[in-house]
């Protein structure tokens, strides 16, 4: 089924290693400005019974995209989700295409603080901030 | 816990998103008010570190809270999140049952305050607060 959803113009296909990101994807990606855009497309298997996004797929979609930026601030060093918060602020469609940039805000050592604003069409419908745990890292 | 479902338990995940993921159950209320789901983790739940991803844990708190924000309000209203706040405090592993306690704190004529955790066992693995918003209400 992935394969057969078109990347919005620019983008490309994201190689995916989780199960359930493959699951739940396609994921699509394209790098601006020297840090990854990501983007979904809204299908069937991503809303609820009122055609509106999942409130859990968006959360998926952060902690995928907000992920891939801490790996690219930590030169892939392995790293777990601490906490996550988000603010819905308004409904995304089947259909629509969602993007964020991911904005490093600090890295220490141990932690990586993050944080992303994601947009339909230019209007922010969604934010996350995040923290990050680097394994092994005191 | 006993695998899921067991007699009584309710399949929450008929459409979209939630049957992309599922199947998620619904599991009678405790006698305090605490409102229970489950679900069994399968092979499309998780990362490539071998534990759940991240965002099955968020997706499925999710469904739990605007499940019980919605008995709180009185169950016919459409209901939306408007925030949702999460701490991974443990991984959860294939085959894990994993069972969602959720608290109504306050319902309000326009919104519903709520917090939640996931457990396997009684391992805590995540816990959450949130905020739905009651559909056509100010």
């Amino acid at each position: 089924m992935s394969d057969l959803v078109a990347p919005p113009p620019g983008f490309t296909p994201m190689t995916l290693a989780d199960p359930f990101e493959r699951h739940v994807g396609p994921v699509f990606e394209k790098t601006v400005a020297e840090s990854r855009r990501f983007a979904i497309r809204i299908g069937e298997q991503h809303v609820n019974v009122r055609g509106i996004l999942h409130g859990g797929m968006l959360a998926t979609f952060a902690d995928l995209a907000l992920g891939a930026a801490v790996m690219d601030a930590a030169a892939n060093a392995p790293s777990v989700t601490l906490s996550m918060q988000m603010q819905y602020l308004k409904p995304a469609r089947l259909g629509d295409i969602v993007e964020v940039q991911p904005e490093l805000l600090r890295r220490t050592r141990a932690l990586v603080f993050i944080r992303g604003d994601f947009t339909v069409a230019g209007e922010i419908v969604f934010a996350a901030m995040s923290t990050w745990k680097l394994l092994g890292q005191h | 816990m006993d695998p899921i479902p067991r007699k009584d338990d309710e399949d929450i995940s008929l459409t979209g998103f939630n049957r992309h993921v599922g199947p998620l159950h619904r599991l009678a209320s405790t006698p305090d008010g605490t409102e229970r789901f489950a679900f069994t983790v399968e092979a499309k739940h998780m990362n490539a570190s071998a534990v759940v991803h991240g965002g099955m844990l968020m997706a499925f708190i999710d469904v739990a809270m605007s499940h019980s924000a919605r008995s709180a309000a009185g169950g016919a209203a459409l209901l939306s999140t408007v925030a949702l706040n999460c701490d991974f405090v443990s991984p959860a592993r294939l085959g894990d049952t994993i069972e969602a306690r959720v608290r109504v704190n306050r319902c309000t004529r326009s919104v519903v305050f709520l917090s939640g955790q996931l457990f396997a066992e009684e391992c805590l693995l995540l816990a959450a607060t949130g905020l739905w918003k009651i559909a056509g209400s100010r």
